[in-house]
């Protein structure tokens, strides 16, 4: 019962509201929606900001991007609410969805780019190349991707006695979710030049408090979400699980921005000096 | 002086006591409304685009854009028939368990439906990659739907067995067994839970809160067969449950062959809540806010009550989607959140105004 | 005629009732009295069928087993010891349940007879769970006489069984439902009522069936049964049967005695 009342999608395009653009000049789409916070930073550092007309909920660096509509969590978009900022292109994060929204964005004949993720260097580069093309300005793209890849050669990260450093989520109710291999905070640890205290599990996890003393961490990482630190440091270090590490007696703790430190995108240089001279700063 | 007469002439008096024709109107006036609020979730959304300005632009044969198109036929069409039908078979599901179960308290969940099509879905997005590639290509996106489905249905069959002893099912040990397997396979879940990654987590937290936002043709085309299947079943339902108010023994003396009904209803609701918790996800409340409404309203009289519910059920459901796809637009509230934010007080009110009919 | 013959009923492995007979004719209120415990209400439930047993039943010469749910609900109707409903059904609405068996659904003021009949007119709105017992006692009744509403139907009687029906009844509601009860057997029909006031028992009912653990019955005229020697016999206890001196033919009548009482 759709088919039978959809137009030449030509005639549609001419005659849609906000469409005209497009077919004057199809490569410059002037309406972008950016899901993901790594795509977004890519974008304003790319300069094209001013063609992006919305974003999503964990697109909250720099902080003119949450001046724009929030279309919802990159995880749970809605059609409708999608269709109603008009976008003409729509670059997300790996992992955006649902299915089901990506098809309607299909049927509208909106270009939905998905970029690809990873947690190294070559992730960051490959990103901001894909980001540069699909807003069809690969030449920024390679400028800004060689700039971040300098960026990247210029640190020295290596030590030779590497931390054992323990990312912690969240602590609800004192229990401990914790970073293991192939996640975010794994990748931007070997790019400080740290161990993952945790290698026993993929992605993030409840860990006993066995675990946590077993994985004998010298260092605790967490994301700085703001308030009393100081109180919160005093719940870690009396949590009994920890305070027999090697961290709690040196009282060593990091707080870093969480999309800075996990985000993958332009500023993950910056990331990397920032977590490695605050776990080697004072040796 | 003028004498009066005070016998005033109708056509058909009605006896005191009878709600036979309250509940017609208002199911009639149920049905009315739902059409209403049809149009309206065709025409509110965080777009703003308007059936009316399309059906107007295409009777004087003007064009209508293609983003127009799509967000009003493959949008707003699919999820206004899908919330029509997720809301009804929640409702009617309700009042079928509530009179089978003779309590006004019993809810699917009870019967495993939704601990079952739970587990399902987790297993999907968990494991669904184990899928042989032969399976997964043929199911596709259907996947989650599809075992949520089979979860429910195989887990109430499962409870049905456990329940029934030489062809009798006894109601009591069903609900028993149903907290049992309820709370096995929220522990399975949690295992699957524990090992599932980053986004599968993600998928768990927003489908377990229940939408209508993935609401596809495709889906539609999947779950209304089974859901209208199950819900052509109920008008011959209604008199058994009327009978059941009184027990079963006595039902069976007034002639209803009791065990019969028990059959048809169990699969009834299997398949209209697993059918609906598959599409949807757990959506809360409608289930036993609407036909206990219903009840104060026209008494528990199953032949009226559980068309009523069936439109009274569509309507709310509506209407809560409506609110969670707007009020935070372009973002979207899940709609098991908006159910429960409305539902909750609502009901405790309600509870408050009619303790006396309540308590019995 | 409803033939019982030899009769067990066990539930959870323990015998209710063995090797038992009965019976019960048309134009008759028989009556099933006994001790507590002694298996009057199992008896009514197998012979309503809600209850499997062993042996034979029959109703009108045709195996009880053979009738399907829908043809035994055209020619019985069943009164239990108490109903508490789920849901809140007014008066009218219970009584109307009656009309389910199908017979008299085209009788549209039915309903409203029947509750005039049991004493119950005016309650038609009322909410069932907010009536006194016995006020809900006689609305069940009649809901049950309005499923067999007539005592003979196409030259066959209809049943009505009835499970302690004045238990919760003050005395003179007790006499207008065993009148009722009666005016249904005297019109042809049936009725088989579980008692436990012996003195009603002896006040109306043609035949009565003493049972004493579920085995023994005697099963004769009231003046037959109701003696001193087998009341003591089955209950256990003293007392002396009188009889009335005013009605025709002197039905017995029981006072507790004080010496047992005493002895108690």
């Amino acid at each position: 019962m759709v088919r039978v009342l959809t137009f030449p999608m030509t005639v549609a395009m001419a005659v849609g509201l906000y469409v005209l653009t497009a077919s004057a000049d199809d490569a410059q789409a002037d309406r972008v929606l950016s899901i993901g916070g790594s795509v977004t930073e890519i974008v304003y550092a790319l300069g094209e900001q001013d063609r992006l007309i919305a974003r999503d909920t964990t697109s909250s660096y720099p902080i003119e991007a949450e001046a724009l509509p929030d279309v919802g969590y990159m995880r749970a978009l809605s059609p409708e609410g999608i269709l109603s900022v008009n976008p003409q292109l729509i670059i997300a994060e790996a992992g955006s969805g649902p299915h089901e929204t990506i098809a309607v964005m299909e049927d509208a004949d909106i270009p939905f780019i998905q970029i690809p993720d990873g947690y190294d260097s070559d992730a960051v580069v490959a990103k901001i190349h894909a980001v540069a093309v699909a807003l069809g300005v690969p030449e920024k793209g390679d400028a800004l991707a060689a700039d971040v890849a300098a960026q990247f050669a210029t640190l020295d990260t290596a030590t030779e006695t590497p931390a054992r450093v323990l990312f912690i989520l969240s602590m609800q109710g004192g229990r401990i979710m914790a970073a293991g291999a192939h996640s975010g905070a794994d990748g931007i640890i070997a790019m400080a030049g740290g161990i993952n205290a945790i290698s026993e599990f993929e992605g993030y996890k409840p860990l006993t408090d066995e675990a946590v003393s077993a994985a004998n961490p010298d260092v605790i990482v967490m994301m700085d979400r703001g308030g009393d630190h100081a109180a919160e440091d005093a719940d870690l270090w009396a949590n009994p699980a920890i305070s027999t590490t090697p961290a709690a007696q040196t009282q060593s703790i990091v707080r870093i921005n969480g999309l800075l430190l996990l985000g993958f995108g332009p500023r993950t240089p910056e990331a990397v000096t920032q977590l490695h001279a605050a776990l080697y700063g004072d040796r | 002086m003028v004498t009066m007469d005070t016998t005033v002439p109708t056509a058909m008096p009605r006896p005191i006591g009878d709600r036979r024709v309250l509940a017609v109107r208002v199911i009639w006036l149920s049905a009315f409304v739902l059409a209403l609020t049809i149009v309206a979730s065709l025409t509110v959304g965080a777009s703003g685009t308007s059936l009316f300005a399309a059906l107007i632009d295409w009777a004087s044969d003007n064009e209508i854009g293609l983003r127009e198109q799509v967000i009003l036929f493959d949008i707003r069409a699919p999820r206004t028939l899908m919330g029509v039908l997720v809301g009804a078979s929640l409702a009617v599901s309700g009042a079928v368990m509530q009179g089978l179960f003779r309590n006004p308290l019993a809810d699917p969940g009870l019967v495993g439906v939704s601990a079952g099509a739970g587990l399902g879905a987790i297993l999907a997005i968990v494991l669904g990659g184990l899928l042989p590639a032969t399976i997964a290509a043929l199911t596709g996106i259907y996947t989650v739907p599809i075992a949520a489905f089979l979860g429910g249905w195989l887990t109430t069959m499962l409870l049905y067995k456990v329940a029934t002893n030489r062809g009798r099912t006894s109601v009591a040990v069903m609900l028993l067994a149903g907290i049992a397997v309820g709370a096995l396979s929220g522990a399975l879940s949690g295992v699957l839970v524990y090992m599932a990654d980053d986004t599968q987590l993600r998928d768990l937290t927003f489908w377990g809160l229940g939408s209508l936002a993935g609401a596809t043709w495709g889906k539609f085309a999947v779950a209304a067969p089974l859901i209208l299947l199950s819900l052509a079943t109920t008008p011959f339902l209604a008199k058994g449950l009327n009978a059941l108010t009184l027990g079963e023994a006595t039902a069976e003396h007034l002639g209803i062959r009791v065990q019969r009904l028990k059959n048809i209803a169990i699969l009834t609701v299997a398949g209209a809540t697993g059918a609906a918790v598959a599409v949807s996800g757990g959506i809360g409340f409608v289930g036993i806010v609407v036909p206990h409404l219903l009840r104060l309203a026209i008494g528990p009289d199953h032949r009226y009550l559980l068309p009523a519910s069936a439109f009274l059920g569509a309507t709310l459901l509506l209407i809560a989607d409506m609110i969670s796809r707007t009020i935070i637009a372009p973002a979207e509230l899940p709609i098991g959140i908006v159910t429960a934010i409305i539902g909750g007080p609502f009901f405790l009110y309600i509870l408050l105004r009619n303790r006396g009919i309540l308590d019995m | 005629m409803i033939i019982a013959q030899n009769i067990g009923v066990s539930i959870a492995k323990t015998d209710i009732l063995s090797d038992l007979s009965f019976h019960a004719g048309a134009g008759q209120l028989t009556a099933i009295v006994g001790p507590n415990g002694s298996g009057k209400t199992t008896l009514l439930k197998a012979l309503t069928g809600e209850l499997p047993y062993t042996g034979k039943i029959s109703l009108d010469g045709d195996d009880m087993r053979s009738f399907s749910t829908a043809a035994l609900a055209a020619r019985r109707a069943v009164l239990p010891q108490a109903a508490v409903l789920a849901f809140p059904f007014n008066v009218l609405e219970v009584v109307r349940l009656g009309l389910l068996s199908g017979l008299h659904v085209h009788d549209s003021d039915l309903p409203q007879r029947a509750l005039k009949h049991v004493g119950l007119a005016g309650f038609e709105a009322r909410f069932y769970h907010e009536l006194s017992g016995g006020e809900q006692q006689r609305c069940q009744l009649a809901r049950v006489l309005v499923q067999v509403w007539h005592p003979v139907r196409d030259g066959k009687p209809s049943w009505l069984f009835l499970d302690e029906p004045v238990s919760a009844l003050d005395i003179g509601h007790q006499l207008e439902v065993m009148q009722i009860a009666r005016d249904f057997a005297d019109q042809g029909g049936s009725v088989i009522a579980v008692m436990h006031d012996l003195n009603l028992t002896a006040m109306f009912a043609n035949s009565v069936a003493l049972i004493a653990g579920g085995r023994r019955v005697i099963q004769d005229s009231p003046e037959n049964v109701l003696t001193d020697a087998h009341i003591s016999n089955a209950y256990r206890c003293n007392v002396q049967v009188n009889a009335t001196p005013n009605a025709g033919g002197g039905a017995p009548y029981l006072l507790p005695h004080m010496a047992s009482i005493r002895r108690a």
